[in-house]
């Protein structure tokens, strides 16, 4: 893929701002990790050594217990394996992940009651949260959830918001007036309530959420969209082209779409920041997603209501501040990268 | 015209209602056999003394000050009903027949009526005296359409056939059918005629906030209520009843001021910062987390306090919804019941404080089968049962058979049990059930339940006097929106024997039938029982004081300023503690461990 | 441009008609309203102890589901027995009559709930609107004439951490810490409960302690819009011909900052002054409930959670109208601040 050198310029911008390039990288390694968070923090071991043959049980269904003499037909424990293995002192040996405790099961120990404070020894590295799943789980698998939110809202609204604004700002005249009063009445529907109203009737999915929040939340691409189109196709080279006959599809996107890619690319992450803050708000007023789904308005929920056990609110308020000022900070810097309105300094 | 039309509502008043007219022409049967009771024990303390306030909070302002119609059945509703006495009162222990607002009574021989004389003294706030007449207006009052109260319209034409006025202060209450608790469908309450007068439209809006007049010990301070913020109920000086037996020593603030405080958070802040007089500790983490440690309490200036009950259990648990086709087989239902780890929930949550609930009817006295117990989680069991009916685990360990997969959806509406359910699912995992939790909001939740339309329900009925099978087990309810039955619980042998429960009017056979009713109800194992409370904690400032029996058998709290009004304050013991506060000398720590109730 | 203003203010009258009747419509037809409320009342009486009179308790099930007669009735009483839009048609025109209907929880009239709370919400509004000015205006200048200083980066980074995070966030935070560990502010409320026994001077300290963490999250997400809009239009102008010619003509810096580009920079400024206040007024119903402040938010979470409509709606109206004229406003003052526009 040849990549315009524009483009480049404007990626070797952005990398200039510290800030917006760091954060950049701390983003993607937080994703990494989130995406293979199977890989560190699960109750399934990386790997079995039992009796002469390898099992991993990370990416496949589940081994029943029988399957190394344990007593039941359900998933096996591991991490009560490896006491037996250790205990038993032979061959069979496993190696469990960083973490090993997944996000929904409960660490009900013997005279401890949940939540349990971070601890080393029991690999709780932040402790547990108020009925004893463990908090790095929680929050990683909730993070893991909001991304894959954020990133098919952004789909579903850039796809709408691109092709209707165009088509809002290409044509104008009677559609585009039509579109502007039901964005107006539309972005001024409290939506927050709409969606408090449905979910207190059905079950949230994650696709009805992202559904409704596509429904109310379209709006603010396509009219930047809109008046980007708007300006565009007033340009002169636009009107030259036109001039040599070019067709509407190709003026829309050989010339008008490629030019507005620059803004396009700026609202990205504040959108995504949108979606997290989003999804969080709802999950703490308990509209979001269905328990026992990991999620950080969830885990705030119970920070707030359990204020003696600090370590909840804590971690979970310390990672809400790093992703969104992360993710604020690469805002910042693909503003400065892309949008090609330079800032000059008075000398 | 004009005249016509009052002249058209004259006779249709005289038509309805078996109004003032009708009551002169009946005279009182002879030989009438009075009974009352002046040999209840006493649940009071004699060094009970009157005074000082009881602050206490409520999470929201009360949508109205009616007892009828629309939202008047909110959580302050509970101070206004306690302060409205009924003909007779039961004992709060023995449950015997004592006198409220009439000192006898009378059983008539048809089995449906019953006589009442009333007491001479008795008075509403406002210092009229209550006659029969208030008792005739009731009847008037509760079928009228104005009141937007359609439960109380049916409730009070389709049981309670009239009453019957012999002079202002005998009278007769005639149900509409023989029934073998017949003090309790008898005894209905007055209603103030003089403040009412002729209902119209306008009624749930005119008497929103009015303050109707009682008879109990208290009555709201109309000056003091601050809307959205705090009502205050003040203590009758002159109380006609203050002198009967059963109500010495009690009701002893002066004051009873009811704050609203939105979250348990802020009160237990407030309740630590001394705004309000007692803490609710009954949740395991509060009694055994929050209030662990607490400054207060190490130092002494606040006590602790556990008190067990032996009260009638709502029947909390799982209801199987039986026209599911999961749920169609008994075995899989048992399977379900066993695949449900209740015993570590209630042992790894909720710190053992709980108990396991037994049966659909525990706490109802002779009327509980004592033998019944719950299936309990055992994974063998669950195997055995699915195999049986020729289910297989699949690769997910969830149990399957052809297209169909164990996965069923529990729904439910409380966002504090969320912790308990998520529980259940993970040990439900291991027995190869698969739950999906669906938390909806009350009303939501609830109408889903009752068009059926369910797998499985997580709720509680609240309870009654007397065991009650009709409307939740038997088939005339079944298969249909808007009733009851919730399990779809269609048995032809248990509907006879409901049916004949239901006819009896013998205590004995009552309570034989019971038990067969809830050895059924097992059998079906439509609905698996979860847990009863089975206690009362409160942390609370020392300067209140408690009878030495703290509290009734079945008390709802430990301070209970209507119900129960058992508790008073010790000014002296006030200062002194204030005075220890400031200066900071402490006192010995203290927990009350009441088990006078315990029952095993 | 009066004509401009004019065809503005004729365009809200159908943008407030659609906003009111899709919320009108969605009332109507989700479930859980007061009518089914009712219902599952008198269900849950029917099974439970409060039936018969004064809590005493009822022996047998009584057998009868509310009849499609009663029911009917509810309907009546409630106003849902007709069809939607005539529904709607009736709710506006008792609307353009300055009624709002009575609520179908408290049965008080709409409008006097509203009032009881605009004083919270005016006093909010109102003061996080003249604060974010103060502090942004400054703020943005010092940044533009320091840029790419110290101050100017870490100020940055400050009020970008502000902005990124969500406004109940840093309620909660402020909740945590401040208020319930520390000990420092009350936790929350708008006035202590012993508020009218207080003198004047410690009602104002009670009011200002209780309103400082509430009002830092409400304003801190405007804060870096604001800030960064100040300063990057200043540097514009700073940069620009005019003001550069004006230094050349023997202008000093601070006078060409302060006589020709900061005014032209309010301008964009100015467009954010009535959003600004609608935001403001209507509240953050997230913010209130973290805080418990009983204002114009809380109000239509509250009665939305607790289905009465009419106050759902009355609420809509009110901060819809407030929205609408708000951008109206914004144009107005770009009107009055900047001579050169032109609306038409």
């Amino acid at each position: 893929m040849r990549i315009n050198p524009l483009t480049l310029k404007k990626i070797r911008r952005f990398r200039s701002v510290k800030r917006g390039y760091y954060s950049f990288l701390l983003f993607v390694f937080l994703l990494l990790q989130a995406f293979f968070a199977e890989l560190w923090i699960n109750n399934r071991a990386l790997l079995v050594y039992y009796e002469g043959q390898f099992y991993f049980p990370t990416y496949r269904s589940m081994i029943p217990g029988s399957v190394f003499m344990l007593p039941y037909e359900y998933e096996t424990n591991y991490r009560a394996l490896q006491k037996r293995f250790e205990k038993e002192g032979g061959d069979n040996f496993l190696i469990m992940p960083l973490v090993p405790y997944n996000a929904f099961e409960m660490d009900l120990q013997e005279s401890k009651f949940p939540p349990l404070p971070p601890s080393i020894t029991d690999r709780h590295f932040l402790g547990t949260d108020a009925i004893g799943r463990d908090m790095v789980a929680r929050l990683v698998y909730g993070f893991r959830i909001s991304i894959i939110f954020s990133i098919l809202l952004l789909v579903a609204t850039f796809a709408i918001g691109i092709a209707l604004g165009c088509l809002m700002g290409y044509w104008g005249g009677k559609f585009d007036l039509f579109f502007q009063r039901l964005i107006e009445v539309w972005s001024s529907i409290p939506f927050l309530y709409i969606i408090m109203i449905i979910a207190s009737i059905v079950v949230p999915s994650l696709t009805i959420l992202v559904l409704i929040y596509v429904i109310f939340g379209w709006m603010g691409m396509t009219w930047y969209m809109r008046t980007s189109t708007y300006k565009e196709k007033a340009r002169d080279y636009v009107l030259a082209a036109r001039a040599l006959g070019a067709s509407n599809l190709r003026i829309i996107f050989h010339h008008i779409l490629p030019n507005s890619i620059s803004l396009i690319v700026t609202f990205v992450p504040f959108s995504v920041a949108g979606g997290i803050s989003g999804l969080t708000a709802l999950d703490f007023l308990g509209f979001g997603l269905p328990p026992p789904t990991p999620s950080w308005g969830e885990l705030l929920q119970q920070g707030t209501s359990n204020l003696q056990a600090a370590w909840i609110v804590s971690s979970t308020v310390a990672a809400l501040v790093l992703v969104m000022v992360s993710i604020t900070f690469i805002g910042e810097g693909v503003r400065e990268g892309f949008d090609p309105k330079m800032h000059s300094t008075f000398e | 015209m004009i005249f016509k039309i009052l002249q058209q509502a004259l006779l249709a008043a005289f038509l309805l209602s078996p109004g003032p007219f009708s009551g002169f022409a009946e005279t009182l049967p002879a030989n009438i056999k009075w009974l009352s009771n002046n040999s209840s024990p006493i649940i009071a303390s004699p060094n009970a003394k009157k005074g000082g306030t009881y602050r206490t909070y409520m999470t929201s302002f009360p949508l109205t000050l009616r007892t009828v119609g629309p939202d008047s059945n909110g959580g302050f509703a509970s101070y206004l009903r306690s302060n409205q006495m009924s003909l007779i009162e039961l004992h709060n222990n023995t449950e015997e027949i004592i006198p409220g607002l009439a000192t006898h009574w009378a059983y008539g021989k048809d089995g449906k009526t019953m006589y009442f004389k009333l007491d001479q003294e008795a008075r509403w706030s406002d210092g009229t005296p209550v006659t029969a007449d208030d008792f005739l207006y009731t009847l008037e009052f509760h079928r009228s359409k104005h009141i937007v109260a359609p439960w109380y319209n049916n409730y009070y034409t389709e049981k309670i056939d009239r009453v019957i006025k012999y002079d202002d202060h005998t009278l007769a209450v005639v149900t509409t059918k023989a029934d073998p608790d017949l003090f309790l469908v008898a005894n209905i309450g007055p209603t103030p005629k003089h403040f009412y007068g002729e209902l119209s439209k306008d009624f749930v809006r005119k008497y929103n906030w009015k303050v109707a007049p009682n008879t109990g010990p208290y009555q709201i301070d109309a000056k003091k209520i601050k809307k959205g913020k705090s009502i205050t109920l003040e203590r009758k000086k002159n109380w006609w009843a203050k002198d009967l037996r059963n109500n010495k020593g009690r009701y002893n603030v002066d004051k009873i001021q009811v704050s609203v405080v939105r979250d348990q958070t802020t009160v237990f802040e407030y309740f630590k910062k001394g705004r309000l007089d007692d803490f609710i500790l009954t949740f395991p983490t509060y009694w055994h987390e929050k209030a662990k440690n607490l400054e207060i309490y190490e130092k002494g200036y606040a006590k602790k306090m556990w008190f067990y009950l032996d009260q009638r259990e709502s029947p909390a648990g799982l209801y199987l919804n039986q026209d599911k086709e999961i749920f169609k087989d008994a075995k899989l239902r048992y399977a379900f019941a066993h695949a449900m780890n209740i015993d570590k929930m209630l042992n790894g949550l909720l710190r053992g404080d709980y108990s396991r609930l037994q049966n659909y009817s525990t706490g109802f006295g002779k009327y509980t089968n004592p033998k019944i117990r719950a299936r309990t989680f055992d994974i063998n069991k669950v195997e055995e049962l699915m195999t049986e009916s020729g289910w297989k685990r699949g690769s997910d360990g969830i149990w399957n058979k052809g297209e169909s997969r164990y996965s069923v959806k529990v729904t439910y509406s409380f966002d504090g049990h969320t912790p308990r359910l998520v529980l259940l699912k993970e040990e439900a995992k291991k027995a190869g059930i698969e739950l999906r939790l669906q938390r909806l909001d009350g009303s939501a939740a609830f109408k889903s339940f009752l068009e059926k339309k369910h797998d499985v329900a997580w709720m509680a009925w609240s309870t009654s006097f007397r065991p009650r099978y009709w409307q939740g087990f038997h088939s005339d309810n079944a298969h249909k929106p808007q009733t009851n039955n919730i399990t779809n619980t269609d048995d032809p042998e248990l509907d006879k024997m409901i049916m004949s429960y239901r006819d009896s009017i013998v205590p004995k056979e009552r309570i034989a039938l019971a038990h067969k009713i809830q050895e059924k109800i097992h059998e079906i194992g439509s609905f698996i029982p979860t847990y009863k409370v089975g206690y009362l904690r409160n942390i609370y400032w020392r300067w209140w004081q408690f009878p030495e029996v703290p509290a009734t058998r079945d008390a709802s709290f430990l301070f209970e300023p209507l119900a129960n009004g058992l508790f008073w304050m010790d000014e002296e013991l006030k200062k002194e503690t204030e005075a220890a506060m400031n200066s900071g000398k402490t006192f010995k720590p203290e927990t009350i461990i009441d088990k006078t109730f315990l029952v095993n | 441009m009066a004509s401009y203003f004019i065809r503005r203010l004729l365009l809200v009258i159908p943008t407030f008609l659609g906003i009111t009747l899709v919320v009108f419509t969605i009332t109507r037809i989700v479930p859980g309203g007061p009518i089914e409320r009712i219902i599952s009342q008198a269900r849950q009486m029917d099974q439970g102890t409060s039936g018969g009179s004064s809590g005493s308790q009822s022996a047998q099930p009584d057998d009868s589901p509310l009849s499609p007669e009663q029911i009917e009735d509810l309907k009546k009483f409630y106003g849902f027995d007709k069809p939607i839009l005539i529904s709607y048609f009736d709710w506006l025109t008792k609307v353009l009559r300055m009624d709002l209907g009575v609520s179908t929880r408290y049965y008080d009239p709409v409008w006097a709930i509203i009032k009881d709370k605009l004083p919270v919400s005016i006093y909010y509004g109102l003061v996080t609107t003249i604060l974010s000015y103060l502090i942004c205006i400054p703020l943005g200048i010092l940044k533009a004439i320091k840029h790419k200083s110290f101050l100017d980066s870490s100020s940055s980074v400050l009020v970008l951490t502000g902005y990124a995070l969500p406004g109940f966030i840093v309620a909660i935070i402020l909740f945590v810490w401040p208020a319930a560990q520390w000990d420092w502010f009350p936790l929350g409320g708008f006035v202590g409960d012993d508020f009218e026994e207080l003198t004047t001077s410690e009602q104002i300290w009670d009011v200002i302690h209780h309103s400082v963490l509430p009002m830092i999250a409400y304003m801190l997400g405007s804060f870096a819009t604001m800030t960064f809009l100040m300063k990057n239009t200043l540097m514009d102008h700073l940069a620009s011909d005019y003001v550069r010619t004006a230094i050349a003509k023997g202008l000093s810096f601070r006078g060409a900052v302060f006589k020709h580009a900061f005014r032209n920079s309010l301008i964009p400024l100015a467009t954010h002054f009535g959003n600004n206040i609608s935001l403001f007024l209507a509240g953050s119903f997230l913010i209130e409930k973290v805080f418990n402040i009983d204002g114009l938010g809380l109000l239509g979470f509250d009665s939305l959670v607790e289905r009465d409509y009419p106050v759902v709606l009355g609420v809509l109206v009110i901060s819809s109208i407030l929205g609408l004229l708000g951008n109206i406003l914004s144009d107005l003052c770009v009107a009055l601040v900047d001579p050169r526009v032109k609306f038409e």
